[in-house]
């Protein structure tokens, strides 16, 4: 099962590559040209790809306008307006006051002014471990010559 | 008594967070003790009844209007109404963490580049490129660590490696179930006994916990070095004010939002309040171990209690 969906992820990531590789064209692409593009390579069915791009489709992360008789998709934002949103849903995540724990951060959400305090306090740290690798030293040497 | 003066109790002491993985269990089995407690009244108190109508026998019979029987409606209204809470925020939290996560973990696979570490698997490290330092986890079964490429600009090789350390803590440890039992908790009492206190302690606890397991693997130093460089990485302009919009909008995530303003500050002494819970300590005066010893025994006796008066009444029952 996570297989399998590690394959359609992946295939996805390749399918909305191909689309911001081809953007400047404008018009879109057909599922025939993103099957030539990444699924002849994989081996997989024109079929295959039609089912990709309609989930993408629903998820909003393409979108798609009939031309003729076949659909032409585009992809909806830009490789950095992804990145964008997902980091907003990250930082989003900290900015609530009740965290949501959607997703495990390594700090809080906080603010440069503090960074005077904690560099004081890391100092006391490193000084107090030195003293303490420094007690210990002398102690081991004790040890020796004891 | 559990659910309400003793969590605002336990976030008081904070002199027990030298001791973070003993005191996570205290705070757990007071939880888990006080959703007993509420569970079992209701057997209990159809088993007094039984005693007291075995006990009265014909003498007399008995109605509602005895005070002597009034406690069993109530304890089954009460094991009801929190068995009925406690389903439905536990079904609520799963959903929405569930999908928050989902829909993260998949923007997350179409955007981000192999961080090259050794590690593979769920564990492999997937980089976001953007310039705002932040690290994190998405837990689940299909678990991602990810750092955006202003955290690998921002640290050394060996605090790069005390962030990791402490995110696959994270996972490996299961710390979000830990955190998702208590925000089930947390939502299924009645917002005029919630305490953001427990929650926010618990959280600030399985943090102090990750950073031990990151002190373990690459010394308190470069810990300590770690927290403060993520601090201090030099931040993208407009990087905060998105945060800032975002706290204005309530993003939909759910957040009290009158009490906003506080988490700033909240998140702010955290940084500092982990650097100096990095290293164990005596709590209250007594080795951490011997407090360590106390407070699984307290956690224990505390679980224990609820069962314990069932198996009371339930034997006096049967003699």
């Amino acid at each position: 099962m996570p297989k399998s969906r590690n394959i359609l992820g992946d295939l996805e990531r390749a399918v909305i590559e191909h689309l911001w590789a081809v953007k400047h064209t404008g018009a879109g692409v057909t599922v025939r040209e993103v099957h030539d593009a990444v699924g002849i390579d994989r081996g997989l069915a024109y079929t295959t790809l039609m089912t990709v791009l309609d989930r993408m489709t629903k998820k909003g992360l393409v979108s798609r306008q009939r031309d003729g008789r076949a659909w032409r998709y585009t992809a909806t934002s830009s490789r950095e307006a992804l990145t964008a949103e997902t980091m907003h849903q990250t930082l989003g995540e900290l900015a609530g006051d009740e965290r949501s724990g959607a997703l495990l951060h390594f700090l809080g959400s906080s603010t440069p002014e503090e960074v005077d305090e904690l560099r004081s306090a890391l100092a006391e740290l490193e000084h107090r471990q030195q003293s303490a690798e420094a007690g210990s030293r002398r102690f081991s040497r004790a040890d020796r010559s004891a | 008594m559990l659910a309400w003066p003793v969590p605002r109790g336990l976030a008081c002491l904070t002199s027990l967070r030298r001791a973070p993985r003993a005191s996570l269990v205290l705070w757990q089995a007071s939880a888990v003790a006080a959703v007993l407690a509420a569970l079992l009244a209701a057997p209990a108190a159809v088993l007094t009844l039984v005693e007291a109508t075995s006990g009265a026998g014909a003498r007399s019979s008995l109605t509602l209007g005895d005070v002597g029987l009034w406690p069993a409606p109530i304890a089954a209204i009460v094991t009801g109404v929190v068995a009925a809470r406690l389903l439905f925020a536990g079904d609520r939290v799963g959903r929405r963490l569930r999908a928050a996560r989902r829909r993260h973990r998949d923007l997350v696979d179409l955007l981000a580049v192999d961080g090259g570490d050794d590690t593979t698997g769920d564990h492999r490290l997937r980089v976001l490129e953007h310039s705002t330092p932040t690290a994190y986890c998405v837990p689940g079964m299909a678990r991602r660590v990810v750092v955006t490429r202003g955290t690998l600009d921002s640290l050394t090789a060996v605090e790069l490696r005390a962030v990791l350390a402490h995110e696959r803590t994270h996972l490996t440890a299961r710390h979000d179930l830990v955190l998702e039992f208590f925000t089930v908790m947390h939502e299924a009492v009645p917002r005029f006994v919630r305490s953001a206190q427990a929650l926010r302690e618990v959280t600030l606890l399985i943090e102090v916990l990750a950073d031990r397991a990151a002190v373990r693997s690459v010394g308190v130093i470069a810990t300590a070095r770690a927290i403060v460089a993520m601090v201090g990485a030099p931040r993208p302009e407009g990087a905060l004010g998105m945060s800032a919009t975002l706290l204005a909008s309530g993003t939909g995530l759910d957040s009290g939002s009158g009490l906003d303003s506080g988490s700033g500050l909240g998140s702010r002494a955290d940084a500092k309040l982990r650097i100096d819970l990095l290293e164990g300590g005596r709590v209250f005066g007594l080795p951490n171990a011997v407090a360590s010893g106390l407070m699984y025994t307290t956690s224990g006796l505390l679980v224990a209690a609820p069962v314990a008066l069932l198996f009371a009444a339930l034997l006096a029952a049967s003699s």
